[in-house]
């Protein structure tokens, strides 16, 4: 695909989520979304006001995240959540799925979530987070199904505030999923212009990340050394199977990205004696 | 005009004789300012026979356009022949200087001659005396410095050597402000040779700026950049440059008794943790620098600043060496006496390797920190073994007929990454211009800290690529009067924003691309000249052909051969390395 500057930077949702930043953040947030043209600006709740007002009168958007990080509250309040957001100027609403009804094949109860989600932001998109690093390819095919008929216009990867954030495999697995008419995020772990391009290869077409201006930086200097940025990698790099630690995952998803590198195709080549 | 002062004093310390040198826009244009102008100036005055240590010898002090206009702009360059090296050299240093020389009117200070005895000058904004040093020859830095701020205003900035530069100690640094070395090259020793003790600037005039509003504006910008950046806002913050001791050790390619390993066992007790929990007392920082990773500690005997990641390591790992007071002790004495740390205990870290073999005629053990803090005192007076360890480790090794073990390219000592686990850093120590330095390229950027991309640091792939952009690059945020950290927090976008801002001119992103390629193949033009080949941009045998036996880098060598071509390919050099006729006609050099 052909990727300038201007195309890069309207992919990017501006994100700043953390729990201890304060108004200074999102101003400085929002001036560079405004310098740079990004998409959105992706914040928490408590601050869509003050964004929608920084925002008003240029092309930047505000998106709000709902049930975020977790996913874990229950379907109404993640509706008032986003009634409320967009009522403060949220165009955007960014779920995060109820991850243990996903895990439990309560797959009523996702999906009752994200429409009552989607009615309370009508007319605005809503992104499905998956939060992907907790679940199996098959959990994550089937969190996109759900999403997709629930009415969302998005998946997303990952809350950033998970085990890992977004990999290549599970961006390609999501694009080959819902097709080429609903949109892809790829968020977490996105922090230079080499993430980028992975992600975009890999079917993304929207970045949640908090370091735009950095690969936009990125963009610029790739032009001069491109092979630096476009070369092929050795798999295991970018594999969440091999990114799967014990200490954060589940032991039972732990096991099942390491059977998964046993029978790797690469396991020959790359991972018997990987360093 | 804006950013520039438009003048350059050139001084004659033969004859007193002073003049103001003409810099026209078209040079200014194609060559910024600070190590770029200087060594396009440096080409014009001198050549390859030029002894460094000859009167006839230039020595330059330059800045950027953006010293003292913007932040970490306190920087300035210095530029001549290393003595250590006998390639060009700059080498260039933070704290306030740079910034105060600037506000004398001048953008920079060319020194020829050699004074017929001791001497300092003092730059104000009514021009340059040349006055009496005879008091302070024998002086080490700090007393050079409280003299002479006594003498003339307390407001003002000093450059001075120690007694290792007056002995012409083959890596002596010049030190300015309050223990900031330009440090590497040994241009400590040619000021020595120039009978030069110090320059004093003290000035009261501003940098002008084309666009100070939109200055204004970026500036809150920048600075959130540096903040957001991991490195520049957090790492180097917090725990200054020595929070790599940690990091590199972990990849298995911390340096340990001079290179033979790359994992040093005591790191720990060494690391810039360390250093926070035990002896740090608060953060310093150079002229408006929002990142301030000096360090100033204080031992049970004595305060100063440091050490830095380089320096910790040059008298630790290197010399297995344990204990950070020894470590910092030897480091402050080097500020005092003017040595540049890394070729310091580079070279001694040689000498035990030789002692430990029997080859030389004392013994020198290693982890004697004791023997240190005296070997960094001999050599700095010259006296005894330590005058043989004044020449540097490359001299000392072929004395001693074991040239393999100097680790050096092409005579500068190597820094603290063992090249062994970084193949882009490898690539980049070989065809570095002024020698084994980690400066030119810092390649540990993407093969270590993932900036601005994680690279595989064990892959040649795409290495001769990313070490000549990172090298073009440096050059020109060397020239701009920067500080190098900031390449961690942002790109060539933002240098841009910054020089139209200041300047008013309408510079590129290729452009300064291109300013970069230009000076870093004069710089090889030079070299090229002086004798130095292919086989220069080699390294010692032992990365070629030793495999570090523990650690992450284990069972690793370097493949040079596979990077070398593509390299001089990318530059456009022969296979010799030479820059081709069309390559210098397209760079207008």
């Amino acid at each position: 695909m052909q990727l300038t500057r201007e195309s890069l930077a309207r992919m990017i949702d501006h994100t700043e989520l953390k729990s201890h930043s304060g108004e200074k953040k999102i101003k400085s947030l929002c001036d560079e979304a405004k310098a740079f043209c990004f998409y959105c600006v992706c914040v928490n709740p408590i601050y869509v006001p003050l964004s929608s007002e920084l925002l008003q009168g240029s092309d930047v958007l505000v998106c709000s995240v709902v049930g975020f990080p977790l996913g874990s509250t229950p379907g109404r309040i993640k509706a008032q959540e986003a009634r409320q957001a967009v009522a403060a100027g949220a165009r955007e609403i960014d779920m995060v799925i109820h991850v243990g009804a996903l895990k439990d094949k309560q797959y009523d109860r996702v999906q009752d979530d994200i429409r009552a989600v989607v009615a309370a932001s009508q007319p605005h998109p809503v992104k499905v987070i998956l939060e992907t690093c907790y679940l199996t390819d098959e959990e994550i095919v089937r969190g996109c199904e759900l999403a997709v008929e629930a009415g969302a216009r998005f998946v997303k990867t990952s809350t950033g505030f998970g085990a890992f954030g977004a990999f290549e495999d599970h961006v390609r697995l999501m694009r080959r999923t819902v097709g080429p008419d609903i949109g892809v995020k790829a968020s977490g772990g996105v922090v230079n212009f080499k993430d980028a391009w992975r992600m975009i290869q890999a079917g993304a077409d929207r970045l949640g990340t908090s370091a735009g201006v950095a690969i936009l930086e990125g963009y610029t200097l790739h032009k001069f050394a491109p092979s630096a940025w476009l070369l092929p990698e050795i798999p295991c790099h970018n594999c969440p199977s091999r990114h799967a630690k014990l200490d954060k995952l589940p032991k039972g998803l732990y096991t099942y990205y390491k059977k998964r590198c046993r029978t790797c195709e690469h396991l020959e080549t790359y991972n018997r004696f990987y360093d | 005009m804006h950013g520039w002062m438009g003048k350059i004093r050139k001084i004659d310390l033969s004859t007193g004789r002073q003049e103001d040198l003409e810099i026209d826009d078209d040079l200014r244009r194609r060559y910024l300012g600070g190590r770029g102008l200087g060594v396009k100036l440096y080409t014009e005055l001198c050549d390859e026979k030029t002894d460094p240590l000859s009167p006839e010898n230039a020595l330059i002090f330059l800045t950027g356009p953006l010293t003292g206009a913007v932040l970490t702009g306190g920087r300035y360059q210095i530029v001549s022949r290393s003595p250590l090296t006998t390639t060009i050299c700059d080498s260039s240093s933070g704290g306030t200087f740079g910034a105060a020389l600037k506000r004398t009117g001048l953008d920079g200070l060319i020194i020829t001659g050699k004074a017929d005895q001791p001497r300092y000058l003092h730059v104000t904004d009514d021009g340059i005396e040349v006055k009496d040093a005879a008091h302070l020859w024998g002086k080490d830095t700090p007393a050079t410095k409280r003299a002479l701020l006594d003498e003339t205003s307390s407001k003002a900035s000093v450059a001075s050597i120690g007694p290792a530069g007056e002995n012409q100690v083959l890596f002596a640094a010049v030190m300015n402000d309050k223990d900031r070395a330009a440090g590497r090259g040994g241009l400590g020793a040619v000021m020595g040779s120039k009978n030069l003790k110090a320059v004093v600037v003290n000035g009261t005039q501003n940098v002008v700026v084309a666009d100070p509003e939109g200055l204004g504006e970026l500036s809150a910008f920048l600075d959130r950049l540096v903040d957001k950046n991991p490195v520049t806002g957090k790492s180097l913050q917090v725990l200054g440059t020595s929070v790599l001791v940690n990091v590199i050790n972990a990849h298995g390619m911390y340096p340990t008794e001079n290179f033979r390993r790359g994992v040093f066992n005591d790191a720990e007790g060494t690391s810039g943790e360390k250093i926070a929990e035990t002896i740090l007392k608060a953060k310093s920082a150079c002229y408006r620098c929002p990142i301030a990773c000096g360090r100033t500690t204080r031992t049970p005997n004595k305060a100063g600043e440091g050490p830095e990641y380089e320096s910790v390591w040059a008298f630790g790992a290197q010399l297995l060496v344990s204990d950070l007071v020894s470590i910092t002790e030897a480091n402050y004495r080097c500020n005092e006496l003017g040595l540049d740390t890394i070729s310091c205990g580079n070279t001694i870290g040689c000498a035990m390797e030789l002692s430990e073999l029997g080859l030389l005629p004392e013994k020198i053990s290693w982890g004697d920190a004791g023997r240190v803090r005296r070997l960094v005192e001999d050599i700095a007076y010259r006296r005894g073994f330590g005058g043989e360890l004044a020449l540097g480790s490359k001299r000392l090794s072929e004395k001693y007929q074991r040239p393999e073990l100097s680790m050096q390219v092409k005579g500068l000592e190597l820094p603290a990454y063992d090249p062994r686990g970084v193949q882009g850093q490898a690539l980049s120590y070989a065809t570095s211009n002024r020698g084994g330095c980690h400066m030119r390229a810092y390649v540990i950027g993407p093969e270590i800290l993932g900036q601005p991309c994680f690279m595989d640091r064990f892959s040649t792939a795409g290495k001769a690529e990313i070490v000549v952009l990172l090298q073009d690059i440096s050059a020109c945020v060397d020239s701009l009067g920067l500080c190098r950290f900031l390449q961690f927090a942002m790109g060539v976008d933002t240098f841009k924003k910054m020089l139209n801002l200041v300047t008013g001119l309408d510079f590129t992103e290729e452009e300064l691309i291109t300013i970069g390629k230009r000076i870093y193949t004069l710089e090889r033009l030079f070299n090229t000249k002086a004798g130095l080949t292919r086989k220069d941009d080699s390294l010692p045998p032992r990365f070629l052909n030793e495999k570090l036996e523990e650690g992450a880098s284990r069972n690793r060598l370097v493949k040079l051969d596979e990077m070398l071509d593509p390299y001089y390919r990318l530059r456009g050099w022969d296979e010799d390395g030479v820059p081709r006729e069309e390559t210098v006609r397209e760079l207008q050099i």
